[in-house]
């Protein structure tokens, strides 16, 4: 692998000695830091060293067609609950690329995925510490946006090097709707095949387990006045789970209606055994090569993220053993516009959302049929003045604790208010109330934050998230930023709960923790 | 380590400045765009990457909704609203931009592997650009306190005279 990463520093080297008149440069530096304090009312003692410290650095070099780039990670050590594998440093990626309109071609390091990604995805996520980049080559090709064909083959970066594990795949994407002629209507066909190839164990060979798996995935999308349809079948192929083999498969449709301010979507989904790993030897919560996100709201106010939904794809390395789930979800957007009746002078927004999802099927320590997870949620947003704008919420959250093994479930009823005033063109402040209610658990929580925020630099924060009906405890955090263009600069103090860190449905546990934190982003 | 440097010193003595780049991203459709016809028009545009989970992001692009209509009494200009959202929020990012309204006077692409994302070298969203009419990066601020959007349209003027 060294011998690879080498022979592309060289090529890289090469074409920026030989192509300086129009290239260009462009980067990004990042680094997370956070300086851990022993807590005892929080339970926490940190390491003897009481640091942690992520950081990358990304290069990328454009040249008409032509670019090249690479990144750098360092761990002195990982943030507290980040993957164990993530150590020391690494030259993490690297790549050349070609791209035209019609042809791309690229040789190290890539990201893609098929479809919705339910098959295969290759992503960076530096919030869950997540980077399954492919060590390896693509090439794709499109015809007149007809026909566009993909290729990939490669090695999944896990941890802090590249698997073993080799990946080959392809895409196709037909648009029909381009081929008959018509120009008002999307209609394409889409298929993708993809092989993986990784060691098992002596066991699960004997056990029928084979290294090599074959999946592939059909997918219909539509598009017509604003009404959408989309459909999408995953076969993962077989495969060993508790030295029994199973066939993954999944099926998702979502339609739709989106115009006149109005946006509507229904999606539905049941997964079978969809869970796949780069590799079975590792527990790392980054050991994904498909994408099985909750497809649920994803909520971002403190109380509203106590208990985020974590979708139970089907494997035995979740804290329980079931085959999957099925449910689906409503979402509804309107906009009352300017002038009418509700609408008022500065218009009016709604959004509501429903989602519920059961067990699959009477599977490992799941019961079949049992209530996983449903919620409803509610908000509506109005620019009162030009000055004040206000934001309510309510949300009722119901999951299972069990994740399907009885039917017994807990339930929190939510309230939030976030109310935005401008006190001068660059001088506002914003506040945010919460209530959570629930007869489980830890009973009630209540939560506000207020920010204060001078424009176009500082902003100041501090919340406290206090559970009044159980423990009694506290979650303080204050801060301040700086932003000054592409640089960002922020340094906090609090005590963090347990619980789950969530970025685009996927979750990694942390622990909970009290300490100072200084983040810093920069592009150029 | 010696390789790395010396790839280091290269790419900077090759600095020029720096331009909107050729990725594959979704319009509303669901069709794939190639970013570098959003240069075809020849006109200044802003761009503006967001997610349905980011309060500040929305936050801004509202700012820019309500202002657009001054705005556009003074300049000429484009915006385009690159949605960061994965295949678990893309059909809800499509729906939410109807429900604020955007569709009617933003361009609107869907990025939802974060290829446009990382080529722009945007760590964190919301982060905006102002590109002139040549596809010259002339203004680039990341994150959003009500009142930035000031200063993002002085430079959207000095680029639209």
């Amino acid at each position: 692998m060294k011998r690879i990463i080498s022979i592309l520093c060289l090529v890289v080297c090469s074409v920026a000695l030989f192509a300086q008149e129009n290239g260009y440069l462009t980067g990004s530096f990042e680094s997370n830091d956070h300086f851990y304090v022993a807590d005892e009312v929080n339970r926490f003692t940190p390491d003897a060293d009481r640091f942690g410290s992520n950081n990358y650095l990304k290069l990328d070099y454009y040249n008409g067609n032509f670019s090249a780039g690479l990144q750098m990670e360092a761990y002195v050590p990982a943030l507290i609950g980040y993957p164990d594998d993530l150590t020391k440093y690494a030259l993490s990626n690297i790549y050349v690329n070609w791209k035209d309109e019609d042809f791309q071609v690229t040789a190290g390091t890539f990201y893609d995925q098929f479809g919705s990604g339910l098959l295969f995805r290759s992503w960076e996520d530096r919030v869950l510490g997540l980077n399954n980049a492919i060590m390896g080559a693509r090439f794709a090709y499109n015809f007149e946006d007809k026909i566009a064909f993909k290729a990939l083959w490669g090695m999944p970066r896990l941890g802090m090097d590249f698997s073993d594990t080799q990946v080959r795949g392809a895409d196709l994407s037909i648009s029909l709707a381009d081929i008959i002629g018509l120009d008002d209507i999307v209609l394409s066909l889409e298929g993708s095949v993809l092989n993986k190839y990784s060691r098992i164990s002596i066991d699960a060979e004997e056990a029928g387990g084979k290294p090599n798996t074959y999946g592939w995935s059909g997918r219909l999308n539509f598009d017509w006045n604003g009404f959408f349809v989309k459909g999408e079948y995953v076969d993962l192929g077989k495969k060993l789970v508790a030295f029994t083999p199973k066939r993954g498969n999944a099926q998702l449709v979502e339609f739709g209606y989106n115009g006149r301010g109005l946006g509507v979507t229904l999606t539905g989904r049941r997964l079978e055994w969809m869970g796949q790993n780069i590799t079975s030897s590792s527990i790392s919560s980054a050991n994904l090569i498909s994408y099985v996100p909750a497809m649920s709201t994803q909520y971002t106010y403190m109380l509203t993220t106590l208990h985020p939904y974590n979708p139970q794809v089907g494997d035995e390395s979740t804290f329980t053993f079931n085959s999957g789930e099925i449910g689906g979800q409503i979402d509804a957007f309107y906009n009352f516009r300017r002038g009418t009746a509700i609408g008022g002078k500065r218009g009016m927004k709604v959004h509501a959302n429903f989602s519920t999802y059961y067990t699959l099927a009477q599977e490992g320590t799941a019961q079949a049929g049992n209530l996983l997870f449903r919620d409803f949620s509610v908000d509506v947003e109005k620019q009162w003045t030009k000055q004040f704008k206000m934001l309510l919420m309510y949300s009722l959250q119901e999951y299972n604790p069990g994740y399907g093994q009885n039917k017994t479930t807990w339930l929190s009823n939510i309230v939030v208010a976030d109310l935005l005033y401008k006190w001068t063109p660059q001088f506002s402040t914003r506040l945010e109330l919460q209530y959570l209610t629930t007869h489980e658990d830890k009973k009630d929580w209540m939560a506000a934050l207020l920010e204060v925020n001078f424009a176009p630099h500082w902003s100041i924060f501090g919340s406290d998230m206090y559970n009044h009906g159980s423990t009694k405890m506290h979650y303080y955090n204050a801060g301040v930023s700086y932003t000054k263009g592409r640089t960002r600069l922020a340094l906090g103090y609090g005590r963090y709960k347990d619980g789950y860190i969530c970025s685009g449905g996927v979750c990694r546990q942390i622990p909970q923790y009290t300490g100072a934190n200084f983040t810093l982003t920069t592009s150029f | 380590m010696r390789t790395f440097l010396l790839t280091l010193a290269l790419f900077v003595s090759a600095l020029a400045y720096a331009q909107v780049p050729s990725v594959t991203v979704e319009n509303a459709k669901g069709e794939a765009v190639n970013t570098k016809t959003l240069l075809d028009e020849g006109t200044p545009m802003i761009v503006s990457f967001w997610s349905t989970s980011c309060k500040p992001c929305i936050r801004e692009l509202d700012a820019v909704y309500e202002a657009l209509p001054d705005w556009l009494e003074e300049a000429d200009f484009r915006v385009v609203a690159v949605s960061t959202d994965d295949s678990r929020l893309l059909a809800k990012a499509k729906s939410f931009t109807q429900g604020r309204g955007w569709g009617e006077d933003f361009v609107l692409l869907f990025d939802k592997n974060q290829d446009f994302m990382r080529a722009m070298n945007v760590s964190v969203v919301p982060h905006v650009f102002v590109i002139d009419g040549k596809g010259k990066i002339v203004y680039s601020h990341t994150s959003y306190v009500p009142g930035n959007e000031l200063e993002l349209f002085e430079a959207v003027k000095k680029c639209s005279k």
